[in-house]
């Protein structure tokens, strides 16, 4: 008998057992109660066994059916105790939130692989998954090794500690990493090849000309930005930026050249001099002794120019490009004069990048941040990404001196950093191999509209990007800017985009002497040094700038415009599931609504009021807001969607958002689907629930799109009996989003706004081309198209918003001049 | 259309709230703004402000008033209440931020405080009117100390303040009990003492059905705690929330073993609070206990409301819908009640003092609120005999000063207490009364011209028989002519007159005289 036949004979045995003792238990009644707990324990524990042993085994797929016929079988058994004994908090229902990422980037490595999409859309998705894998080593993974550095064992929601999670990541990222360069060499270079575009992916393959050019390029563009370092004994081994590209190499000194002898002569005078200073004999000898070996030398590939460069026209209606590293690659040799190259090879680094300090501690938050920035570089090496092949040398140097372990180390088969693929993007005259540019369209309700004051007041307005335009959202701060009418403007800003017209706006109001409060959240990740200065900017302008709350992260996206009417003070919203930034509106798929509703009013202005400092209102109207009701209110409306379940009634759950991993709505969710609501998420990125579980997750379904635009909107459907609820967010179903930073729900009031944003969940449910299902083995599959109806999400939006804006008829097309009929004797 | 922007300077915290006023529309509250600095803790402790605290409240006022210009507020109010008034230096501590912020601020009697607050019940409530109509105590729950206010029949019959409020209980009756076991029933016994003096002396045989407490954070809880127990859904915001007496004990049961810091966590209260809430709690049950109340009502409200009903009623856009004059003559009947004063004669007098009030209008210039400080006077004239035969005016000096009369501030009630004393007092002028009473120049007019009606009312019923009752008043050139139609002899009252009239012309330069109809002749 295999280990694999052990594990789960024995688990078997130990349900059976347990089985047994609960059919001994109902006959007598009074021990039925324990005899549920001992079948639990058993078959938990059996459960649990099966899977720890399974994990270590090499054999998946048995660990897979063993875990889930167990599952099945104290389902079975245990069928008469039901949700009583469900423990919805068992790690085995839960997945783990990394490797759920991971599975989200495959996904997107998937829209690189499918040859349905253009090709410089598949390029786009794969410079994302490298973006993204990025960012996932210098945030999470670094923080796992944290936890690894300080000892720290707890357990995740899935059972696993840091380090199994880090010991499962890595096989896991080496596999993405392969996939990524066998996409790009496999399909998409030789695709280009065929577009007649090719990237030169070595030099030493450069026609003539092509050198020359390359040559002269160097010399002029890269040389006088280069900065060649070397390490000996002197010199200590260079600091290494974060992220950035670098080229390695292996040095030895040349004695026998005319330069080198002139070196060494000029050396032997200093050599001289020190002598008679220091008398320093070991010192002496260790430089000669360097001289003579390998010495290590690196230089960083600039990162202030271009990573592309287009080769000249060879007449054979190809273009050609050439990397930047290929180019120094070349012409290394220049950099080091009087020394011979042994190899050169690129290399790049990646830090820990976490920015974890305690707020509590710090004086001065503004202070401290930038501090911080100052020192991310200098975080511990997480990764390490070598060229395939490079000498064993070099890396051995590398491996040291960056202290790293073997799993760390990624040999690539390609460029390094394929984030140029996100610039190459842009590479003019390709647009042909591109999905069609999106224009936005103008908002329905709000069109043929000179005041967009006015027209909120007829009714509120919903906003749907990137398919209708962020201008609006612009334009509510920009008019409010300039309207007499107006006393106040109060908005938060997480994200905002460079020279972002909005901040130009708040500034202006200030200016007009309008009362301007802008929350600026300093901690948005990577925005840092971005937020500081627009912090004070405004501040310069006038404005009350508040520098967000100590602790908390501001996430929520609102503003608000007071303003002095006839029939009184009337205050204006805007509530949004996306940041107040007009690049990315363009990209992220976002909702927002657009309302004077007095009650919304009296909650915004007790939001700015409690970002301000001030005390929390006793109760709110409509909105809840975390870190402190927000949880709450998800868990009530989930369980309020159960009871309706448990009384009979139809119960039915809709949830779209970007990522669900928190424990407690996700046991909410388990506990929902017993009792037996209709659940239906569509969750982008990280889901750590698991869908097909028996008397768990059955009634659950979690869908994934994964398109051109990124789903970026958090809406929320509770059917409630009858009296739907919608509602949308700034927070997903994350902890984080919970319990650690400021976020809002709203709802969606306005029937006609109902509809909308019912049809918008919908669509995305029906969606048959770029969604996936996961499945009850816990992965993510392409929706069966038999029988459906071919449908993408986010090009219907596309085509709908485009059809709600009245075309303008050219009357010559309309105009038909229709010969009269012969009169009728 | 108005705003107005009201501020309290609590001891506990310091709010804003920002309204709009429309005449025939309710008052409509578009900003409530609460910064939780803890003044009472040192004021009731030390009797002095910590400079960081004041720094604190300095920079949040300067926040306040810019709030104010975005909304640009037609007229604001700041009112400062214990935590100013009750420590050394308060009038420099006023004056530090007056400069700083730019803002007026008052600092308020406890009365004043009181009447403002039952004003924000009254305006608060449409169902106010209704529950007074049954024996009603509104219990006012606040930092150093809780006022206890009864009503019978929609009328105020007494107010009282009793020493003790939910801070200085726990900082300065109990501070080194406030973490031990036996807090609750040490609390209990303390607050026993004083609600058994309160029961003997005022509310006596008269049944109380309803009681209306006024704290913000026990209602917060309650209101959490009830909701819990009821639906598992959030607060609700509505109408005046009420319970049971029998509901409340056994939620004060669950709640009074808590820790604050289990307050804190289970309520989502501010720590502060949660420390102060668990007095208001045996507060609440006491005074359930004592007064045999069936109902209770927690309410949340403050004088803020109150300050914005003046400014609305001031600039005619509310029209009152409860006569509080009214309340304040109904607590002065009945302390002038308590000190066995001729109702008789106080009537009689009301009525000639407030004809020759009216009649003189033009002379004398004064207001109606100076109209209700004469009635006031001329209701407690008397309450000195009750004490002293002898010594009449200084007792009843004394008297006044040492009774609070709910929506009197502390000038009024010195103003009137002057008044009485000086009926039969002989008059001192400015230099000699200035230096006997902190009185500034208008205030000594008003006493001067106050005293000057009272005294010639009084004389017109030296005989306390009530001859001149129905007596016409008119002013004809520089003479007082008061028409009294009796058969009766009015030679006491004559001479009396006489006797007056040389001060009474003094002060107005009118002469006051006798003018009998029928009768002797």
């Amino acid at each position: 008998m295999s280990d694999q036949d052990k594990i789960k004979e024995n688990a078997k045995n130990a349900v059976k057992a347990a089985a047994k003792e609960t059919g001994k238990g109902s006959s007598k009644g009074s021990t039925k109660s324990a005899a549920k707990v001992t079948e639990k324990t058993a078959a938990k524990s059996a459960a649990k066994a099966a899977e720890k042993e399974a994990a270590k085994s090499m054999a998946k797929a048995a660990e897979k059916e063993a875990a889930k016929s167990i599952m099945k079988t104290a389902d079975k058994e245990a069928a008469p105790a039901e949700a009583q004994t469900v423990d919805y908090l068992d790690p085995a229902y839960y997945t783990n939130r990394e490797l759920s990422w991971m599975d989200f980037n495959i996904r997107i490595l998937e829209e690189a692989r499918d040859r349905e999409n253009p090709l410089f859309e598949r390029l786009k998705f794969l410079g994302i998954t490298a973006s993204n894998l990025d960012e996932f080593f210098m945030v999470r993974v670094a923080s796992l090794k944290d936890m690894v550095h300080a000892k720290y064992t707890k357990k995740d929601i899935a059972g696993m500690t840091a380090a199994d999670q880090l010991r499962e990541i890595s096989p896991k990222a080496h596999k993405l990493v392969a996939q990524q360069y066998s996409t790009y060499n496999r399909s998409l270079l030789p695709s280009l090849k065929s577009q007649k575009l090719e990237l030169v992916t070595s030099h030493e393959e450069l026609t003539p000309s092509q050198a020359a050019f390359t040559d002269s390029y160097f010399e002029e563009n890269v040389y006088p930005v280069l900065t060649p370092m070397a390490m000996d004994s002197a010199r200590p081994f260079p600091l290494v930026r974060n992220k950035s590209l670098n080229i390695g190499a292996l040095i030895s000194y040349r004695g026998d050249s005319e330069n080198a002898k002139y070196i060494e002569k000029e050396m032997e005078k200093e050599r001289e001099k020190e002598r008679e200073k220091e008398k320093d004999k070991d010192k002496e000898k260790q430089k000669s002794k360097d001289r003579k070996k390998a010495q290590f030398a690196t230089v960083q590939v600039p990162s202030v120019l271009p990573r592309i460069i287009e080769l000249p026209d060879e007449g054979d209606g190809v273009r050609r490009a050439i990397l930047l590293e290929e180019m120094i690659e070349r012409n290394i040799g220049s950099l080091f004069s009087g020394y011979d190259v042994i190899c050169a090879h690129p290399y790049r680094i990646m830090r820990n990048a976490d920015l974890s300090f305690d707020e509590e501690e710090a004086a001065d938050l503004l202070k401290e941040i930038q501090k911080q920035l100052k020192q991310r570089q200098w975080g511990e090496v997480i990764r390490l990404e070598i060229e395939d092949g490079m000498n064993e040398k070099l890396l051995k140097i590398l491996r040291k001196e960056f202290e790293v372990q073997e799993e760390d180390i990624y040999r690539i088969s390609g460029p390094l950093d394929l984030t140029f693929l996100m610039k190459f993007y842009g590479l003019e005259g390709t647009e042909k191999l591109k999905t069609a540019p999106y224009t936005p369209q103008p908002v329905p309700g709000l069109i043929g509209e000179p005041d967009l004051f006015a027209a909120i007041r007829k009714h509120d307005i919903l906003l749907h990007h990137p398919y209708m335009t962020f201008d609006p959202v612009v334009q509510f701060v920009q008019k409010a800017a300039v309207d007499p009418q107006v006393l106040a403007i109060k908005q938060t800003l997480y994200r905002v985009s460079g020279h972002s017209p909005i901040v130009a706006a708040l500034a202006q109001a200030a200016e007009n002497g309008k009362q301007v409060s802008v929350l600026v959240e300093l901690k948005a990740r990577f925005d840092e040094e971005n937020n500081i200065i627009w912090a004070k900017m405004l501040e310069k302008a006038g404005c009350h700038v508040i520098y967000g709350l100590v602790g908390l992260k501001t996430h929520s996206k609102i503003t608000m415009v007071v303003r002095r009417e006839e029939d009184g003070i009337r205050r204006y919203v805007h509530l949004g599931t996306g940041n107040y930034n007009d690049s990315t509106a363009k990209l992220y798929t976002d909702c927002g609504i657009l309302t004077c509703d007095d009650a919304i009013g009296e909650d915004a202005t007790a939001v700015f009021n409690m970002l301000s400092g001030y005390s929390e209102p006793k109760s709110w109207n409509y909105l809840a807001i975390a870190p402190i009701w927000l949880r709450r209110r998800f868990l009530y409306l989930i369980r309020r969607e159960a009871d309706h379940a448990r009384k009979g009634e139809p119960a039915h759950i809709i949830a779209k958002m970007n990522s669900l991993c928190d424990q407690e709505i996700i046991a909410a969710l388990y506990e929902a689907s017993t009792a037996g609501v209709k659940i239906e998420l569509i969750v982008r990125g990280i889901c750590c629930l698991r869908t097909g579980i028996p008397g768990v997750s059955e009634n659950i379904s979690v869908r994934s799109i994964v398109g051109n635009f990124l789903e970026h909107a958090r809406i929320f459907y509770f059917l409630n009996g009858s009296d739907e609820e919608f509602y949308m967010a700034s927070a997903d179903w994350m902890p984080r989003n919970l319990d650690k930073r400021v976020e809002i729900l709203f709802p969606v009031n306005d029937p006609d706004l109902k509809e909308q944003v019912r049809h918008i969940l919908d669509v995305q449910l029906a969606d048959t081309m770029k969604a996936r299902e996961l499945t009850a083995d816990n992965v993510y599959e392409r929706i069966d198209r038999r029988g459906k109806v071919l449908l993408c999400a986010q090009d219907t939006f596309c085509e709908e918003a485009v059809k709600a804006v009245p075309q303008e008829v050219d009357p010559r097309k309309s105009r038909v001049f229709v010969p009269a009929e012969p009169a009728e004797e | 259309m108005k705003t107005f922007a009201a501020i309290v300077i609590g001891s506990a915290e310091t709010q804003m709230r920002v309204y709009e006023l429309a005449a025939r529309a309710e008052m409509r509250e578009i900003d409530c703004i609460s910064a939780s600095i803890n003044l009472g803790v040192d004021a009731y402790s030390e009797g002095i402000l910590d400079a960081e605290k004041v720094q604190e409240l300095v920079t949040v006022l300067k926040e306040f008033k810019s709030i104010m210009d975005s909304y640009s507020v037609d007229g604001y109010k700041v009112c400062a209440t214990s935590a100013l008034r009750e420590i050394r230096t308060g009038l420099l501590v006023r004056d530090y931020i007056e400069k700083q912020t730019g803002l007026i601020i008052d600092i308020i009697s406890n009365s004043e405080q009181r009447f403002l607050d039952y004003k924000s019940i009254a305006c608060e409530s449409s169902s106010f009117e209704e529950i007074i109509q049954k024996g009603t105590a509104i219990v006012d729950i606040g930092g150093s100390s809780m006022q206890i206010s009864v009503f019978d029949k929609d009328k105020l019959f007494t107010t009282q303040n009793i020493r003790m409020g939910k801070i200085s209980s726990r900082e300065i009756y109990l501070p080194a009990a406030k973490n031990s076991r036996h807090y609750e029933s040490m609390l209990t016994e303390l607050l026993e003492h004083e609600l058994a003096g309160f029961g003997k002396l005022y509310q006596k045989e008269r049944p109380i059905y309803n009681l209306i407490v006024v704290d913000q954070d026990l209602e917060d809880m309650l209101r959490r705690q009830y909701d819990n127990i009821a639906s598992g859904q959030e607060a609700v915001t509505g109408d005046v929330f009420h319970i049971d007496a029998d509901v409340f004990r056994s939620m004060y049961e669950q709640a009074i073993t808590l820790r604050p810091d289990e307050i804190t966590e289970k309520y989502e209260m501010a720590p502060d609070s949660a420390q102060h809430v668990i007095q208001s709690l045996i507060f609440c049950r006491s005074l359930l206990d004592h007064t045999g109340a069936q109902t209770l009502w927690l309410m949340d409200v403050t004088i803020c409301d109150g300050l914005c009903y003046d400014f609305g009623v001031a600039n005619k856009l509310i029209k009152p819908r409860h006569n509080f004059d009214e309340d304040i003559i109904a607590a002065s009947r009945n302390i002038a009640k308590r000190y066995k004063c001729n109702q008789a004669h106080i009537r009689n007098m009301e009525e000639l003092s407030v004809l020759i009030f009216d009649r003189m209008k033009k002379i004398h210039g004064m207001t109606k609120r100076e109209r209700l400080l004469l009635q006031i006077s001329v209701i407690l004239h008397n309450c000195g005999k009750y004490i002293s035969l002898a010594n009449v005016s200084e007792c009843a000096y004394n008297i006044i000063m040492a009774t609070e009369i709910i929506g009197l501030s502390h000038d009024e009630r010195r103003i009137i207490a002057n008044v009485v004393k000086y009926n039969t007092a002989p008059f001192q002028y400015f230099s000699k009364i200035s230096s006997l009473d902190p009185l500034d120049r208008n205030e000594y007019l008003l006493i001067a011209k106050l005293t000057a009606i009272l005294r010639v009312a009084n004389a017109l019923d030296r005989s306390h028989k009530q001859k001149c009752s129905g007596a016409s008043v008119a002013l004809k050139e520089n003479r007082l002519v008061i028409s009294v139609e009796t058969n009766e002899d009015l030679s006491l009252e004559k001479l009396t007159l006489q006797e007056r009239a040389a001060f009474f012309e003094e002060v107005f330069s009118v002469h006051p005289v006798i003018k009998q109809k029928k009768g002797y002749k």
